[in-house]
């Protein structure tokens, strides 16, 4: 593919959550109209506030959560065609501490995608995993070890080698760096940028953390209150936020 | 000077069946009356034990070494019965995990009227003690086990039901690194604030070198199991003199030059099973010469605070427009 296509789009898209009922019954009203998209090989980041719809933003894009209104488009056709693709969809989530299979050695979980889309033993893959471990920067021998024997950037270096072995066209980083050490997490920022760079997949990078985010992402897109209320290119972004809220965000940091 | 806290050359080994391992090789930390002090370090690095050593919290199989004095007395030598006085009039400790630090049997209010037993907050009503650290409905929330609560929510109940004994000195082990960017910052601020109040030292154990820059007057860098470079946060921060200090700040995406990739510190923090013969960090230091290897740096006094290095850094290469936009 030599143009650049989008991914993802998702169109006008509502998420509207309710509970209790009668006079207890509340409406909360996760995603208004949100409009976004990622072409293949860019980063798009997303920031806001807890309880901005940021993690609710990923699930609709991951398929996960069906919108209430609006379109999702994964390869310009309906996500729900992504079914038809195993693997094609792939999240690195905040911590690998609890994403990781405690009872799975590394091998086994790097493996189970790619043997959930074939129906073969994760034995079957033991090549594949043993390079894709290399490729995350992990000793190859480290298959045989349980999660709990690794450190926090170990860990997410499995969880980042379990999402890229079915080769997906794009992965949503929820807050993917937010739980690891500092020279840790810029290890893993450069990891990030260096395996886009190689595998060419669309991310949706959505953190708190604007300097994590001013570092990976191409563009930028600010929640506030369910609504995206800014997009811009990254450098122009930091430079001259337009909305009132995001420069707020950025005098916080 | 008069030390709240003086801990020196501490050492702490363990055995276990996998062999033995050293998680304190000698650190050296004091903190004043009111102080607040960020001890900042990968994981690994010996930073909760030297927290937990504070108030002798170790487990059985740890074996110590070096002085620790809190306010007057030798931590180290104390009998049972001193050892829970100090524990309880002294110290305060917030962990990391503050949900699992409630027990999930007993509903808020019972717990922390018996956390509360026979300290100086004894005769505190945990509904007033929650409003002091701005939780709403106190009532409700005294009903509720911990399983209804949320996060942000437990860490303010543990931190109301330890500041209500009014304790000199506070450690808080990573207090908000289970809870959200917004919680983070509220949960900091509330313990920050009470300790001003009551006049409580801070030892505030943390990988956030961005809020510890923030909050603390005074930052301990910790690496290997000793304090590497200890003196007034703006200094070690903002200008650092220790090549693992300088390699930290500058990963920090904060720092991060725009068009440049960003520095990683190559490899992994040391498993240290002995004392290390010499700097810790020397196999990844830039700066590093033959001596580093063999030669344990002693305390040197540098541009105002104390680096323990052959070599310390000796200018700043942060640039100071970079330094803004952090």
């Amino acid at each position: 593919m030599s143009t650049p296509e989008n991914v993802v789009e998702l169109r006008d898209v509502d998420a509207v959550f309710t509970s209790g009922r009668g006079r207890a019954r509340r409406v909360l009203r996760a995603m208004r109209g949100v409009d976004l998209h990622v072409a293949a090989g860019e980063t798009l980041g997303l920031v806001g506030e807890s309880g901005s719809g940021k993690s609710t933003t990923g699930a609709v894009a991951l398929g996960l959560r069906r919108p209430t209104s609006g379109t999702v488009t994964f390869l310009g056709e309906p996500l729900r065609r992504a079914r038809r693709r195993p693997g094609a969809i792939q999240a690195v989530l905040q911590n690998p501490h609890w994403s990781l299979n405690p009872r799975l050695r590394v091998g086994a979980t790097v493996a189970e995608p790619l043997a959930a889309r074939d129906g073969r033993s994760p034995n079957a893959h033991r090549d594949a995993v043993r390079r894709m471990l290399e490729q995350v920067g992990l000793p190859p021998d480290l298959d045989a070890r349980h999660p709990h024997e690794l450190s926090g950037g170990q860990r997410q270096r499995v969880a980042i080698a379990r999402a890229l072995i079915t080769e997906p066209r794009f992965i949503v980083f929820d807050e993917a760096v937010s739980a690891l050490d500092v020279s840790v997490q810029a290890q893993i920022l450069n990891l990030i940028r260096d395996l886009q760079e190689l595998h060419g997949f669309g991310s949706l990078f959505i953190s708190h953390d604007l300097a994590a985010v001013r570092y990976v992402a191409h563009r930028v897109a600010v929640m506030l209150r369910g609504e995206i209320v800014e997009t811009a290119p990254t450098s122009v972004f930091y430079d001259v936020p337009r909305h009132p809220y995001s420069r707020r965000l950025l005098e916080a940091t | 000077m008069n030390h709240l806290l003086r801990v020196d050359g501490a050492t702490v080994d363990y055995t276990t069946r996998h062999g033995a391992t050293r998680a304190l090789d000698g650190a050296n930390l004091t903190i004043a009356p009111g102080e607040r002090v960020g001890l900042v370090g990968e994981s690994g690095s010996g930073k909760s034990t030297l927290g937990l050593l504070v108030g002798r919290l170790l487990p059985a199989g740890a074996r110590v070494g070096g002085t620790i004095t809190v306010d007057g007395r030798d931590v180290l030598s104390l009998r049972p019965g001193d050892l829970r006085a100090l524990r309880r009039e002294v110290l305060g400790f917030v962990p990391q995990d503050p949900v699992g630090a409630l027990d999930p049997t007993l509903r808020v209010g019972r717990q922390m009227r018996l956390a509360l037993r026979g300290s100086a907050g004894e005769d505190g009503n945990p509904a007033d003690l929650l409003e002091r650290v701005r939780i709403d409905r106190p009532d409700r929330v005294l009903r509720l086990y911990p399983h209804e609560i949320s996060g942000g929510m437990a860490q303010r109940i543990v931190i109301a039901t330890v500041m209500a004994a009014a304790p000199r000195l506070l450690v808080a082990d990573e207090p908000t690194a289970a809870l959200d960017a917004q919680s983070r910052e509220e949960v900091t601020g509330l313990v920050m604030d009470l300790a001003e109040s009551e006049g409580t030292s801070v030892l505030w154990l943390s990988h956030d070198l961005r809020a510890v820059g923030r909050w603390c007057d005074r930052t301990a860098v910790m690496y290997g199991g000793r304090v590497v470079e200890d003196g007034s946060t703006r200094a070690v921060l903002d200008d650092p003199r220790h090549p693992y200090t300088r390699a930290l700040s500058r990963s920090d995406p904060a720092h991060a030059v725009p068009g440049r990739r960003l520095p990683a510190i190559v490899g992994g923090p040391p498993t240290l099973v002995a004392g290390a013969p010499g700097c810790a960090f020397a196999p990844r230091c830039p700066r590093a010469v033959a001596d580093c290897e063999g030669h344990r740096p002693l305390p040197l006094t540098v541009d105002g605070r104390t680096v323990l290095c052959l070599r310390p850094e000796t200018e700043t290469t942060v640039p100071s427009d970079v330094k803004a936009a952090s």
